[in-house]
């Protein structure tokens, strides 16, 4: 129980600290809203019918998102020097993994609940079935596991802001793959039983990558 | 001392020896293949080095992981030197895949028809990150922990993005299966031995590579004793 | 044909590029260690 307590601490106060800039939110929710009518725009030359490039446009956006917000979310810990603080904390270093793992996947999560009604109505699509939203949410925890040790990492690079993309995307490469397979599948209709493997994949995929993620934090705060 | 030498001549004269030979049967022993002709030859160098790359990076993860455990230098100094090798040997296999690709299917860069090709070259970027990564840290401990960080979670990664590739092209028509090919007994020979002679290749490069390591580590150890000198 | 040549001069080019640079590279790291090593010893003398 002092596990969750600890860990819901430190979502807590990321959360307040959010709330009262909301700086995060509103650069994520601008970026995505311009990296949408880029693409349209970009596709709408070539491209006959939108719909079929929703689903690949949709996950490069929150591909795109989340990188910009796990970049934040760290650098913000380490403005004066608030993740020693943390680390100081007498608590075990796997409580600030899921701590900001949390925090990670409940911002994305916002902008994504921001951007789906955003994109039904751009490219004239429903969006908001029960199964989608499944699948947007098992692709964001696999964001946020991965990105939460990685961005750990790259805050402490030279050129952090460009450190992070690099380490992150041939990893979540994946998630997009599939996620994007499985949001075309939906919009096409296809039953979700065929999809089901998919979303194992998915389920898998977020799995592993906490588990290793959670053990291999550890290393990175160290020192 | 000289014991060290020695493996490292026989290594040497090992691998030159058996890349002749893999060569001598790729181009003379193994047969024509019937439908393909002579470009099929490229297959057995190919394979066997996208094999080294796989295993190199195997290695990378093994080294990662006794690093973070023991806290030894000489671990990571592996773990780094087989990147390396490994990266040399995956963009050998991408490029002649590529070579190979134009030859049988007339396009530099086959996305449908091989899934492993597309594979391979996500490889090679994930471990090209694990190169930046480490150039853009600062000091040798924190580079060598974050390093092996990285290798474990990039070798996890790829059974997920060999499945995820395999199943993304699987409702593309297989123009061409490459499996299908007919390997006579002797073809299958000279693969297996390509195998094994990249495989000594590989281990020669190693042990170079290792070696240089140790001497980079020597020099950091004598600029420090140095500075302590100019100090003190 | 011409395809297969490409191939192996590939496979050719890049261990010998590889071969190359470690070489290159030994090479610099025993001067650097020599002439520090040395400017030790003087010190200490």
């Amino acid at each position: 129980m002092a596990f969750l307590n600890k860990t819901l601490a430190i979502v807590w106060k990321d959360v307040v600290a959010e709330l009262r800039t909301r700086e995060m939110l509103s650069s994520m929710l601008v970026f995505s809203l311009l990296v949408t009518v880029i693409f349209s725009f970009s596709f709408d030359l070539r491209v006959e019918n939108i719909a079929q490039v929703a689903p690949g446009v949709l996950w490069v956006t929150f591909a795109f998102a989340s990188t910009l917000e796990l970049n934040r979310a760290l650098a913000l810990e380490m403005e004066n020097d608030c993740l020693d603080g943390l680390i100081l904390a007498p608590m075990d270093r796997s409580v600030i993994y899921f701590g900001k793992m949390l925090g990670n996947l409940i911002f994305i999560s916002a902008i994504e609940a921001l951007m789906l009604p955003i994109f039904s109505v751009v490219f004239d699509l429903n969006l908001l079935q029960p199964s989608l939203l499944l699948v947007v949410f098992l692709g964001t925890i696999g964001f946020a596991a991965v990105g939460t040790l990685l961005s750990a990492m790259a805050v402490n690079t030279r050129a952090r802001e460009v450190m992070l993309p690099v380490l992150l995307f041939p990893i979540i490469l994946p998630v997009v793959i599939s996620a994007a397979k499985v949001t075309g599948g939906i919009l096409d209709g296809v039953p979700l039983s065929e999809l089901a493997r998919w979303v194992q994949f998915l389920v898998a995929f977020d799995v592993i990558f906490l588990v290793v993620s959670y053990m291999t934090f550890d290393f990175v705060v160290q020192g | 001392m000289t014991k060290k030498l020695r493996i490292d001549d026989l290594l040497n004269w090992l691998s030159g020896l058996s890349i002749m030979a893999a060569l001598y049967l790729v181009f003379v022993y193994a047969p024509t293949e019937a439908t393909m002709g002579d470009v099929q030859r490229i297959f057995y160098f190919h394979v066997s080095s996208a094999w080294v790359g796989f295993f190199a990076f195997f290695v990378t993860l093994i080294g990662g992981i006794a690093y973070l455990r023991g806290r030894n230098r000489d671990w990571d100094t592996l773990a780094l030197s087989s990147v390396e090798i490994g990266i040399t040997f995956t963009s050998m296999a991408v490029i002649t895949g590529s070579i190979w690709a134009k030859a049988t299917w007339n396009a530099w860069w086959p996305w449908q028809q091989e899934p492993r090709l597309v594979l391979v070259s996500i490889l090679l970027l994930l471990y090209l990150a694990y190169l930046m990564l480490r150039s853009f840290l600062e000091g040798e401990e924190r580079k060598a922990r974050f390093a092996a960080v990285y290798g474990i979670v990039a070798f996890v990664s790829v059974p997920f993005t060999f499945m995820s590739i395999r199943w993304w092209q699987g409702l593309h028509p297989v123009v061409f299966e490459r499996e299908g090919m007919h390997l006579a007994p002797t073809m299958l020979a000279t693969f297996l031995f390509c195998l094994v002679a990249f495989t000594i290749l590989y281990f020669t490069l190693l042990l170079h590579r290792v070696r240089l390591g140790r001497l980079e580590d020597q020099l950091i150890g004598l600029k420090e004793r140095l500075r302590q000198g100019a100090g003190g | 044909m011409y395809y297969l040549f490409a191939a192996y001069a590939v496979f050719w080019g890049l261990t010998f590029a590889y071969v190359f640079t470690i070489a290159s590279r030994q090479k610099r790291l025993e001067k650097e260690i020599e002439t520090l090593s040395r400017s030790l010893t003087k010190d200490q003398a």
